[in-house]
């Protein structure tokens, strides 16, 4: 499992739907701030990048220093955007696949509020044990 | 061959160009410089690539150059093959002559000796300088020139021209370009084979120890240059790839690793573009030097240029123990700001592509904050830590970058004492701003260690030391700055054990350096290590040091900007804000945070806005900027609660209300959409009717941290369905107090019109502040387009009804009352699901008809089976349910409040009345048509109510109420029989004309004058049959027996009693729900006080005294015996017949006129002739006559037939047959032929 991981859901109006540090390091208080800035800076590469490409995993897009961030793109424009300092390519587009499966449940409930927060704590669990499984 | 190296760097920059030798042999040069230079440089020209490829260069630069030049001359062989890239490509021969011999002579065999060089590509210009009208001398040229091509050129190659100066030949000047351009062409490809060649070679012999990258590089880059001069710029690129690829990998083999350069002076200062523009240095890397020169393709170079930087820093960092300290941050530094002067001066806006050019800027950009983040990890290590703002980006970008690892960290020199004592202070002196609001977060780290730790550690001479001894050399080491964050626990507590011994500080050496000396001895350290002059001055001092970090910062997001990396721009503009916040340009600074807080904000990234957020108000207030002030408190309390503490929260309420309640210079709306929302209650929708008020509960959800005062609210009611109208506010009345999170509030609402509304927008004051939201839910998305198509429909919160009948009110009894006896009148109050609560019900009785005010009304439940349950025959005090529920209650200003109970029942008020009728009613004999109609009408009264109800009796009900009032009997009479004696037997007829029994108890008959009572002459039939029960709606006989009496004297008994009055004593007992009863007895004295119950009827009756002395007898003739169809015309027959002579009136024709008159029932019948007439009948007795009238039945059945009267005639004289109303048939129409079938 990686050091750090930290998971982001951005939806399509580029505001954070999810976020989980899902990483084995005890997470630092100010890490939370560090990573949302890399992963929101981020976002310009994948606006240029989204476009050019009709890969939905797009690895490694954006380095900083050690943590590299990988990002899965929906086809509702919807990131799943993971910054993460481990290499392991299959188990990080196996994470986003099973990650896009869940979300696309969450999608149909019709309770939630498509480009909200997601609040379900069985969607956070879940997020997470496929962290330790794949990262 | 390293030794070459800097003559290398020389040469490049003086032949960056094309050199063509001329070979003046006739000294002829100056005379043709002029027409050959402007030629220069070429237009187009066509060169092979490296894969022999034709390439069109537009613009090849070259130089002539003279051999006898000293550039051209004194070169080592060896220097020439390796530095071939600068010599001559071709060479020019200029000759002239003008005499065969002396061309045979002396020209040939020196040209011979010039052009038997074969390495050289030569040609041959041949001047002829003879004028033009000289023709000898033409000749002599001409013949020459003849001559030195036969001996020059051969079949393969034309390698002679000639120049006519005198009349110099269009032609010439394109065919010494082609002739200059195949040798250029040749010479190139011949070169190129030969790098090639060399390069081959090497690259084999790449793994011998004797190899030399240098020599590699020499060739590699000589053949990448010589493209570059002949423009041929893919492939110079190429070959700069191939090199790099190569060089770093020689960097990164670790067999390879040998003393690393870079430790003379100058040696940080990498300078990757422009040698030509700066006094040259360079990283010697072992044996090695790199640098690219391009002259025009820019992006591709910064790109290169980047990752190169990247890649040799990361060389650097191998090596890094080898190196002056910071040496790898000091390089990056110097490369990344050489390529930014070298590019930006090259590029200008518009020349490239769009997509390009943004490449261009990103690149910029990426260089400008890697020259950033290093330089600030130089400002922190000298100490200007506390002037890097803590933000999220320059925390990122240095906590994740480890510390510069030299083999031993830069002690503190000797003398630096003064130095260290100024920086102490510095870092006393230096306490971190406060931030506004009172905020307390740890700031964010600039350092992914301990600087303190990492230094000492790194210390060669520090061998042990109490780590706890380190903090204690600092005060306030733990509050006063950030970057001294303590260690974790663990390790503090693990350390502590492992160094525990005391002692062995003494030595200045061995004790671990305090943080000031660190600084200084940073400081002193990278002095040594920077060269660059400018460099080191912007490290120099803070100011120096601000400067150059906000250039660095401007630069980088000037270039983000334009690259459309607008997070990335964005974000440096906050570290530019932050830098102009510090030095009190708050004005700048609002501007920058707000672009940044915008971005966060539309974004919705929380965490990053409330790091910049706090900043931006304070600028704000600082500003004096109320509105944009008040906006930001908003803001920050409407970001999520976690982000900060409650006391912080608190405080931006606090502000929000002070401003509130100040007096603003402009006072405008805020938007507290965020903070307050509201919603409709749970359960089901407030429903009304048309016309009520009520009171709408909202939910108010308020995100204050604290209670909040808002001194009015009012909230708009949209109608869904009516588009038309604008929304209606709704206010409350007082001020409200919000406490945090769910509150529940009540508005007064007036009436509305009927539709459905949801809740529009919340309006408001907190102290003189208007404020508004728009949010209806909790939790919803911030208001963007985009998001109202997933916008919940909002859910009505109130429904009005459209008009309808709220209450319903109704005669309880359908059936006669009793006439004038005070009567209950029953009206049913029937609410309509509708509560009637405090309704007031005015009466107003018609005329004829009076309240008996002197008795309680009286209310009771409605029972519908009430009705059903009645029996005539019990009392109606059994049926009464005035032990079950009546209710008394009394008239007030002709208006009655009906009691809360039967707000939502149906009930019956019983209003005591008495309709009065003057006159008597009037017996009819037995048998004649009585028109029912008019005794209907006569009975009638109406009663008008007025119902005042609803919430505020703002509803009414009005309706008149129709009451049928009634004798108790019809009246009839007949003569029975005829006695001999002269008695009549008088039969009076009763009819019971309610729906009560009737008990009559006695009956008497007061008659008229001329008719006298039989028998005992009381008037009374026998008493025995009384009482008599009369059923409702049935008959019942009396019989009186009366004889005829003398008429008494015309003149008094004829006024005294004209008519007969039957009077009757009786009792009713019928139930008010029913109709008549019991008359409201004044005093309930109790059922059996029968007397007070008898109640009197009187009718009058017409006593006619019988026929006595018949003058005229008609007589109805039979009819057809085909009898009546409807439709048929019938004649109708009467006979008259004078049975005496009229005696008085004796007329001289004896002849009387009769008048007639026929008397039908219009629906019935139709007449056809006269209705009414004369007929002229003799007076004599026994005179008859026939009347005929032709009717026409209407109706099918038993119908009267018409009737003939004689209204001259006396009735008591007129004998009648039959005496009596008969019937006769009337069949129905025939069918009409037209719609028989036939068979």
């Amino acid at each position: 499992m990686a050091n750090t991981a930290c998971f982001m859901i951005v939806s399509k109006n580029d505001i954070p739907i999810y976020e989980a540090e899902v990483g084995t390091v005890p997470k630092k208080e100010d890490a939370a701030h560090q990573h949302q800035f890399i992963l929101h800076a981020a976002l310009d590469i994948v606006q240029d990048m989204a476009w050019t490409t009709s890969a939905m995993f797009l690895k490694a897009i954006d380095r900083f220093n050690d943590l590299v961030v990988s990002v899965y793109i929906k086809v509702i424009h919807t990131r799943l955007m993971l910054l993460h300092d481990s290499r392991n390519d299959d188990g990080i587009k196996s994470f986003f696949q099973e990650v896009h499966e869940l979300y696309i449940k969450t999608l149909l409930n019709p309770l939630y509020l498509p480009g909200s927060r997601i609040t379900s704590s069985h969607f956070d669990t879940k997020v997470r044990a496929l962290a330790r499984k794949y990262l | 061959m390293a030794s070459f190296l800097p003559q290398f760097q020389s040469i490049k920059t003086t032949f960056d160009h094309v050199v063509l030798a001329v070979e003046d042999v006739s000294d002829l040069w100056p005379m043709v410089k002029k027409g050959f230079e402007e030629r220069l440089p070429f237009k187009r020209a066509f060169l092979n690539n490296k894969t022999r490829n034709p390439v069109l260069v537009d613009e090849l630069p070259a130089e002539f150059i003279l051999t006898t030049d000293a550039r051209l001359r004194s070169r080592f062989p060896q220097e020439q093959s390796l530095f071939w890239f600068r010599e001559p490509y071709a060479t020019i021969v200029l000759v002239t002559c003008e005499d065969l011999d002396e061309f045979k002579n002396i020209l040939k065999p020196r040209l011979k000796l010039i052009v038997q060089n074969d390495e050289r590509e030569w040609f041959i210009v041949f001047v002829s300088k003879a004028p033009a009208h000289n023709d000898q001398a033409t000749k002599m040229a001409k013949k020459v020139y003849a001559k030195l091509e036969v001996d020059f050129s051969s079949k393969k190659r034309e390698r002679c021209c000639k120049l006519d100066i005198n009349a110099p030949d269009a032609n010439f000047w394109d065919d010494l370009e082609t002739k200059i351009m195949e040798c250029i062409r040749n010479t190139l490809d011949r070169r190129i084979q030969f790098y090639e060649e060399e390069i081959r070679k090497l690259s084999e012999q790449r793994f011998m120890p004797v190899w030399n990258f240098c020599n590699f590089f020499i060739l590699k880059e000589s053949l990448a240059f010589m493209f570059e001069i002949a423009h041929l710029h893919e492939d110079a690129l190429r070959e700069y790839d191939e090199l790099e690829l190569c060089y770093l990998e020689t960097v990164n083999m670790v067999g390879k690793q040998r003393e690393f350069g870079g430790v003379e002076q100058g040696d940080d200062q990498a300078t990757l573009l422009g040698p030509a523009r700066k006094p040259l240095t360079q990283i010697v890397h072992d044996d090695s030097f790199r640098e690219f020169e391009f002259g025009s393709i820019y992006l591709p170079v910064k790109q290169r240029g980047y990752s190169f930087i990247i890649s040799f820093s990361k060389a650097l960092t191998l090596h890094e123990s080898m190196l002056p300290f910071c040496m790898r941050e000091v390089w990056v530094i110097t490369a990344c700001l050489a390529l930014i002067d070298a590019t930006a001066s090259h590029y200008k806006d518009g020349l490239a592509a769009p997509d390009v050019e943004k490449e261009f800027y990103r690149v910029q950009g990426e260089i400008y904050t890697l020259c950033r983040t290093k330089f600030m990890r130089l400002g922190y290590l000298i100490g200007y830590g506390s002037d890097i703002e803590r933000s999220p980006v320059n925390s990122a970008s240095l906590s994740m970058l480890p510390w510069p690892k030299p083999a031993v960290w830069p002690s503190l020199p000797s003398n630096a004492s003064s130095e260290v004592l100024a920086k102490e202070k510095m870092i006393l002196q230096d306490s971190p701003r406060p931030k506004h609001f009172g905020i307390q977060r740890k700031p964010l780290p600039l350092e992914p260690s301990v600087l303190l730790r990492e230094a000492n550690r790194r210390r060669a001479s520090l061998s042990a030391g109490n780590m706890s001894e380190l903090f204690d050399g600092r005060p306030n080491a733990n509050d006063s700055s950030g970057p001294l964050s303590p260690l974790p626990k663990v390790n503090s507590v693990s350390m502590s054990r492992t160094f525990s011994s005391p002692g062995n500080f003494e030595g200045s050496i061995d004790r671990p350096m305090r943080l000031a000396e660190i600084y200084v001895a940073a400081e002193h350290a990278l002095r040594n290590t920077i060269s660059d002059v400018k460099l080191w001055e912007s490290l120099s001092s803070i100011e120096e040091f601000e400067q150059k970090y906000l250039d660095l910062s401007k630069g980088a997001a000037n270039n983000y900007h334009r690259s459309w990396w607008k997070r990335h721009g964005v974000v440096l503009d906050g570290e530019i804000a932050a830098v102009y916040h510090k030095h009190e340009n708050y004005d700048f600074a609002a501007n920058l945070y707000e672009k940044v807080c915008a971005l966060y904000a539309g974004e919705g990234w929380e965490n990053l806005l409330a790091e910049v957020l706090p900043n931006l108000a304070e600028c704000q207030k600082i500003q004096n900027d109320q509105a944009g002030y008040l906006s930001s408190c908003v803001r920050l309390l409407s970001l999520d609660k976690g982000l900060f503490l409650t006391k912080e929260r608190q405080a931006f309420q606090s502000e929000v209300v002070r401003l509130a309640h100040s007096e603003m210079e402009h006072p405008v709306p805020l938007d507290v959409s965020s903070l307050i929302t509201f919603s409709g209650n749970q359960g089901p929708l407030l429903e009304l009717c048309d016309g009520d008020p009520g009171t709408l509960s909202v939910t108010l959800w308020s995100e204050f941290p604290d209670d909040i005062t808002l001194e009015s609210l009012s909230l708009t009611l949209t109608a869904t369905n009516n588009t038309d109208e604008g929304a209606k506010a709704i206010k409350s009345t007082e001020a409200i107090v919000l406490r945090p999170g769910r509150n529940i509030i009540t508005l007064p609402l007036p009436p509305q019109k009927p539709g459905s509304y949801v809740l529009g927008v919340l309006t408001g004051q907190i102290g003189q502040l208007r404020f508004r939201s728009h949010s209806f839910s909790k939790g919803g998305p911030a208001d963007s387009d985009d998001f109202l198509s997933y916008e919940k429909p909002t859910r009505p919160i109130l429904k009005v009804a459209n008009p309808r009948s709220l209450v319903d009110l109704a005669a309880a009894v359908s059936s006669a009352l009793l006439m004038n006896e005070s009567q209950w009148v029953g009206i049913i109050v029937r609410p309509l699901n509708y509560s009637l609560k405090g309704a007031v019900l005015h009466i107003d009785a018609g005329p004829g008809l009076r309240i008996e005010e002197r008795h309680h009304f009286e209310i009771e439940k409605h029972e519908v089976g009430t009705q059903n349950m009645t029996n005539l025959d019990n009392p109606p005090e059994n049926l009464s349910p005035v032990s079950t529920g009546v209710k008394q209650l009394t008239l007030e200003d002709g208006k009655i409040k009906l009691p809360d109970w039967t707000s939502n029942i149906t009930s019956v008020l019983w209003i005591p009345l008495r309709a009065v009728s003057d006159g008597l009613a009037k017996g009819t004999p037995a048998g004649t048509v009585v028109p029912q109609r008019q005794s209907v009408v006569d009975g009638l009264r109406t009663i008008a109510l007025k119902l005042d109800f609803g919430v505020s009796h703002n509803q009414t009900f009005e309706k008149t109420i129709a009451v049928h009032f009634t004798d108790p009997f019809h009246v009839s009479i007949r003569v029975a029989d005829k006695c001999n004696d002269g008695t009549l037997l008088l039969q009076v007829i009763l009819q019971s004309q309610v729906k009560a029994s009737l008990a009559i108890s006695d009956a008497w008959l007061d008659l008229q004058d001329g008719f006298a009572h039989a028998g005992k002459g009381d008037g009374r039939p026998a008493s025995s049959f009384f009482p008599l029960i009369v059923s409702p709606k049935s008959k019942a006989g009396i019989l009186f027996s009366i004889y005829l009496a003398e008429a008494p004297a015309k003149d008094e008994a004829k006024e005294l009693q004209p008519v007969s009055i039957l009077n009757i004593k009786y009792t009713i007992s019928g139930s008010r729900n029913l109709g008549a009863h019991t008359p409201v007895a004044e005093e309930l004295t109790g059922p059996d006080n029968d007397k007070a119950e008898y109640l009197t009827f009187r009718s009058e009756l017409v006593l006619q005294r019988p026929v006595l002395d018949p003058c005229l007898a008609v007589g109805f003739l039979s009819l057809p015996s085909s009898g009546l169809r409807v439709g048929q015309l019938v004649t109708m027959k009467w006979r008259v017949e004078r049975l005496k002579a009229l005696e008085e009136k004796v007329a001289s024709d004896n002849l009387d006129e009769v008048l007639y008159e026929v008397n039908i029932n219009p629906e019935n019948w139709m007449i056809a002739g006269r209705k009414r007439g004369y007929v002229s009948l003799s007076t004599k007795q026994g005179s008859r006559i026939e009347i005929s009238i032709l009717c026409l039945p209407l109706v099918a059945g038993y119908v009267r037939p018409p009737q003939l009267g004689l209204p001259n005639v006396d009735e008591a004289n007129i004998s009648c047959n039959p005496p009596g109303p008969h019937l006769v048939c009337v069949l129905p129409p025939p069918l009409s032929s037209s719609y028989c079938v036939p068979a």
